[in-house]
């Protein structure tokens, strides 16, 4: 059995943050980029705790700030849901490509 | 009354009418019409009127030790200093001032009175505007400086009054300044005065820089110290016209009494100022303004050289001879009056700068008594005949208007020197005008005499009695067999020194400029050493005055008969003739009060003053009782001369006039007189000279530099101006349109170009931008593995430890 | 509907072996707590906690691809549901019990419910779908495919300085006691973050009068 270390825990976080980006990009539902962007903020909260526990126990600095990340996570996905609410009520879909008015 | 109580009464009655003024400015157009105006009369001259008159009355009650202490220790507050000259502000207290204050207050409330009743039957709008308060604002303020004037201890101040009274002149005469007549008066009153005023300032800039002060009394000090010494002004080595620095600093101040004195050669704004309303005419341009050049002499008087004395004559001969002979041939009343007033003035000038300190005053006093009241006739003629001022048109206007007609008789008989020739008996002019001849005959026939048995004997025991004489200035009736000549003397001495004349001996030691100097009889043999060097007068000059005294009474009684004898030439102005009964109760006041002026109060205030007031050195005051009892010999026949010179002026004039116009035209058609008639209707052709040399002269320089300003100077940049705008067109073709252009076209082609490159990737979808963001991170860590090398982990080791 | 079937079971086969792991994984890294209150983690090369690992990972991986993948918002959430309870699973075997209870009970309690929230309010159904360009697909996957790679060329290339001697769980009272003095600013701060969202998220959801 190989040793489990910080490596294993940033690959998985770089395979869940890919993922987000790749979800954020293609996705045209708004809810869906939403998704995406918690897949990469929890990617990020990997990297937080597992950097936490192999560079600096006991410090718990990683832990408090993984826990705001959780906190700022909780409030950007309930603005971003009101967002949507708005967008949909606005445009009567919630494809993002039709919010596009800002185009160059 | 004690302390300061004069001068703070006397400058409450300066203020009173400047806080009037200010609030006829503002609350004035509230007050309305009558209201406004009596408003004026009750604050502006009411309350000064009184303070005045119980000044007076407190002042008349002080003996002369206290007159002195008071006038030693009157208030000078420091206000400021002008380089290293204090100016001083106080209240110049002696009796000059009260009885000249006294009579300013006195006769600026009756005018004001008729004021009142005469802007009643006048327009007061200018401009389709209500200035009826403006013009008692205006009245006010001269009211205000016109007193300032007079209690001024500093010479400073004396000239800021001064120019106050010449703005209120200025600003009255064009009243109705919609019209030109009064605008063009206006003018010409304030640009003539301005040239006396140029001659004033350098004469206050020699007090100053010579003198270091400004406060009159310590000039006057410090220049007779400097001509004892023979310091300071007297230094100098410079002269002008033959005049020393000290004459010519004389003749400065002098200079700008004849701007507002009108004076020859600068009297021509006077009789333009009758443009004026009447009362302004009355209160300014014949009783109070006028005679502030003469206060101004009388002032700087210890300050004059014999020669600026002589130049001071000079002038006031010439004017009082000139606008006489004027006065004669004019037809409108005002200006008759106009010009009786400056041949008045010119009397007083003469008086002054002969010596006759105390005559000429009380000439100025008299006379502002009853040429306004005169003034207030006449506004009451051209009121009652229908703003008519042509006399031709008038006569018969007595049974009309009897109270104007007899008050202006008055005014007439006192102007004339009326009186019983060898009694008390008379008005006016008897006194005070006679009174200035005599001394002029003193100092045109009787001099030389006089001046050399002074210099040979040293002492003088003649000198002595009028001097006690003068120190009790009401008993110098009672002295004859002398020639009654006072001598100026000086302040420390004053009383000391009509003892020590009496003395014998004095243990004498030479000053630098030949005059004995003690310590005790230095006045008696000052003067001695003064009156070697103030010359006789020309004879000419008493001869002027002598033969005006005879045309005096003819112009006046021709205009007065003119007016009111004889009858009617015109029935329009005559059945229209009216009087107002308010605006004779001033006449009748003022006429009153040249009676009353005639023989008390002011003769005696004024000789009680000369005594201080003309203290210098080398300055004398001759003052010839000539209408006491004690009338000397040499006296009489000039006394019986002059006394009757009335008669004969009346007698002619009424023969002439005396049966309508007809004589009158007949002698007008002669030739020689009609050549004579011509040149003084025209007034000498003085403005029309004035206008040559001034006007055209100015034109003309104008015009040479409208000719140099359009070939010479606008050609030049003219010229400039066609190189510089080729230069513009070659740069704006060449150089704008296609380097700059070119360059600026360019750069916004290129950032057009730009944008358009970078506006396709701004798709406005939100997934684009996640995906460049992210392709940038990956370009970025793509970056970073070629950087580091992928094969080298140490390397990333050393990076990524922290 | 065989394939939703299908999905289903797999989904709620993924949520049994995560709860259950979870369990474990509490048991191995909380194996040797002492009464200082600090917990240590499983022995390093324990073989529990290996395997709970790479269950925890793959379980983790798999959910975020089936969300890459799904097409179906929906469904997007269920897997989304699956990555988050992978990575409280993860954060147990990181030692951070805290932070994954607040995991669990933040984010597949809370945030997720408002998703499903959000789907069923904007969608005239719930099923409705919109396709991104292939092109855009082809793009998406080339950049998150390289970025992956360097990354992970990066990751694995690196030599971390840790600290595997002194490996130590935490007790919530340490975490509280730091929250509470040094992080005590930033604490409040999202305090007034949270009402802040609060009340705008309310005035941005509002009925429009």
């Amino acid at each position: 059995m190989e040793h489990i270390g910080l490596t294993h825990y940033l690959v998985v976080a770089a395979v869940l943050f890919c993922c987000g980006i790749f979800t954020m990009t293609t996705k045209r539902n708004a809810i869906g980029i939403l998704i995406g962007v918690e897949l990469v903020l929890n990617s990020t909260g990997i990297n937080l705790v597992a950097f936490d526990r192999y560079m600096g126990p006991g410090r718990l600095d990683g832990q408090v700030v993984a826990i705001f990340l959780i906190v700022l996570a909780a409030a950007e996905t309930a603005l971003a849901v009101g967002i949507c609410i708005n967008v949909y009520k606005n445009l009567s879909t919630v494809d993002v490509d039709a919010a596009s008015q800002l185009r160059g | 009354m004690n302390g300061h109580t004069y001068e703070i009464l006397l400058a409450l009655g300066v203020l009173s009418p400047f806080i009037s003024f200010w609030l006829l400015v503002f609350i004035g157009p509230k007050l309305g019409k009558p209201l406004a105006g009596w408003f004026g009369v009750a604050f502006g001259m009411g309350v000064p009127l009184l303070l005045a008159s119980y000044v007076l009355m407190c002042w008349l009650g002080e003996d002369a030790a206290s007159r002195a202490m008071l006038a030693e220790h009157a208030f000078r507050y420091h206000w400021a200093n002008l380089g290293t000259v204090p100016i001083l502000v106080g209240v110049k207290l002696d009796s000059l001032t009260i009885a000249m204050y006294f009579m300013v207050a006195f006769i600026a409330f009756w005018i004001f009175v008729f004021s009142v009743g005469y802007m009643s039957g006048h327009s007061d709008e200018v401009d389709g505007k209500s200035k009826y308060h403006r013009f008692f604002a205006y009245l006010s303020l001269f009211a205000f400086s016109m007193l300032g004037l007079v209690l001024s201890s500093n010479l400073l101040f004396l000239f800021i009054f001064w120019e106050l009274v010449g703005l209120c002149s200025y600003l009255l005469i064009g009243f109705y300044f919609h019209e030109r007549v009064p605008q063009y008066a206006q003018m010409k009153a304030f640009i003539t005065n301005r040239v006396g005023d140029f001659g004033f300032i350098i004469g206050l800039m020699l007090v100053y820089f010579q003198l270091g002060t400004l406060d009159l009394d310590d000039a006057a000090r410090i220049f007779a110290e400097q001509y004892a010494a023979g310091t300071g002004i007297f230094a100098s080595s410079f002269t002008m016209f033959g005049w020393s620095l000290a004459t010519i600093m004389g003749v400065g101040l002098f200079c700008g009494a004849m701007g507002k004195s009108a004076q020859f050669p600068l009297h021509v704004w006077l009789p333009d100022a009758m443009a004026g309303p009447t009362p302004v005419s009355a209160l300014i341009h014949a009783a109070t303004m006028v005679a502030a050049g003469v206060y101004l002499v009388a002032r700087v008087f210890r300050l004059m050289t014999p020669e600026a004395l002589m130049f001071v004559a000079a002038i006031g001969c010439i004017t009082l001879t000139l606008m006489a002979l004027i006065a004669m041939v004019q037809t409108d009343i005002k200006k008759c009056l106009a010009y009786s007033t400056l041949s008045q003035l010119g009397y007083m000038i003469f008086g002054l700068g002969c010596g006759a300190w105390i005559a000429a005053l009380f000439h100025l006093i008299t006379h502002a008594f009853f040429k306004a009241m005169m003034f207030l006739g006449s506004g009451q003629v051209i009121e009652g005949c229908h703003h008519e001022q042509d006399m031709r048109k008038m006569g018969g206007l007595m049974k009309k208007m009897p109270v104007t007609g007899l008050t202006f008789l008055v005014g007439v008989l006192a102007i004339s020197g009326f009186g019983i020739p060898g009694t008390n008996i008379g008005l006016g002019g008897f006194f005070s005008k006679d009174e200035i001849l005599a001394v002029a005959w003193v100092r045109a026939f009787d001099w030389t005499d006089y001046s050399r048995h002074e210099a040979e004997h040293g002492e003088h025991h003649a000198l002595a009695v009028p001097a006690i004489d003068a120190n009790d200035g009401s008993s110098h009736g009672a002295i004859d067999g002398e020639k009654q000549i006072v001598l100026a003397s000086d302040p420390q001495h004053g009383d000391s020194h009509a003892a020590s004349l009496h003395g014998e001996g004095h243990t004498a030691s030479e000053s630098p400029r030949g005059l004995k100097s003690t310590a005790h009889g230095e006045d008696a043999h000052g003067r001695a050493g003064v009156f070697s060097r103030v010359p006789a007068m020309p004879k000419w000059m008493f001869y002027l005055a002598l033969f005006t005294a005879y045309i005096t009474p003819f112009y006046m009684m021709r205009c007065w008969w003119m007016t009111f004898m004889g009858k009617p030439r015109d029935e329009h102005v005559h059945d229209h003739a009216h009087e107002s009964p308010m605006m004779f109760l001033p006449l009748v006041v003022l006429a009153v009060g040249t009676f009353v002026a005639s023989y008390f109060l002011f003769r005696d205030l004024i000789s009680d003053a000369a005594t201080a007031a003309t203290i210098a050195p080398m300055v004398l005051a001759t003052d010839g009782h000539v209408h006491s009892l004690a009338i000397t010999a040499a006296h009489h026949w000039l006394i019986t001369g002059v006394g009757g010179s009335f008669v004969v002026g009346f007698v002619i004039a009424i023969l002439i006039y005396g049966r309508g116009l007809n004589i009158a035209a007949r002698i007008k058609g002669t030739i020689g007189i009609q050549q004579v008639h011509t040149v003084l209707e025209n007034k000498y052709y003085i403005d029309e000279l004035y206008h040559l040399v001034w006007v055209k002269g100015c034109m003309c320089i104008a015009h040479i530099a409208r000719f140099i300003d359009t070939w010479v100077i606008d050609m030049t940049y003219l010229t400039l101006a066609k190189l510089t705008e080729r230069l513009a067109a070659f740069s704006g073709l060449i150089i704008d349109t296609q380097c700059v252009d070119g360059m600026y076209n360019g750069m916004a082609d290129t950032a057009i170009d730009i944008g358009e490159a970078v506006r396709r990737p701004q798709t406005g979808r939100i997934r684009n931008y996640v995906l460049f963001a992210a392709g940038g991170a990956t370009v970025a860590v793509v970056l970073m593995l070629l950087y580091w090398g992928v094969a080298s982990p140490d390397q990333s080791v050393a990076m990524l430890t922290p | 509907m065989f394939r939703s079937r299908f999905h289903t079971i797999v989904l709620a086969a993924l949520g049994v072996v995560a709860l259950s792991t979870a369990s474990l994984a509490s048991d191995a890294a909380g194996s040797g707590a002492d009464h200082s209150g600090v917990t240590q983690a499983a022995a390093s090369g324990g073989w529990l906690e290996v395997l709970l690992f790479y269950i925890a990972a793959a379980a983790a991986c798999v959910s975020a691809l089936g969300v890459c993948y799904s097409r179906n918002i929906v469904r997007m959430a269920v897997w989304l549901f699956g990555a988050l309870g992978s990575v409280a699973l993860l954060y147990f075997l990181l030692a951070a019990n805290f932070i994954a209870a607040i995991q669990l009970i933040v984010y597949a309690g809370g945030t997720l419910i408002l998703l499903v929230f959000g789907v069923m309010l904007t969608s005239k159904s719930p099923w409705a779908r919109f396709e991104a360009r292939k092109i855009e697909v082809f793009g998406a996957t080339v950049v998150s495919g390289t970025l992956f790679a360097c990354l992970s060329l990066l990751l694995t290339r690196a030599h971390w300085a840790t600290t595997d001697s002194a490996v130590a769980g935490t007790a919530m009272s340490a975490l509280g006691h730091s929250l509470l003095t040094t992080y005590l600013v930033p604490f409040e701060l999202a305090g007034v973050l949270l009402m802040i969202v609060m009340v705008g998220a309310a005035h941005l959801a509002r009925q429009d009068k």
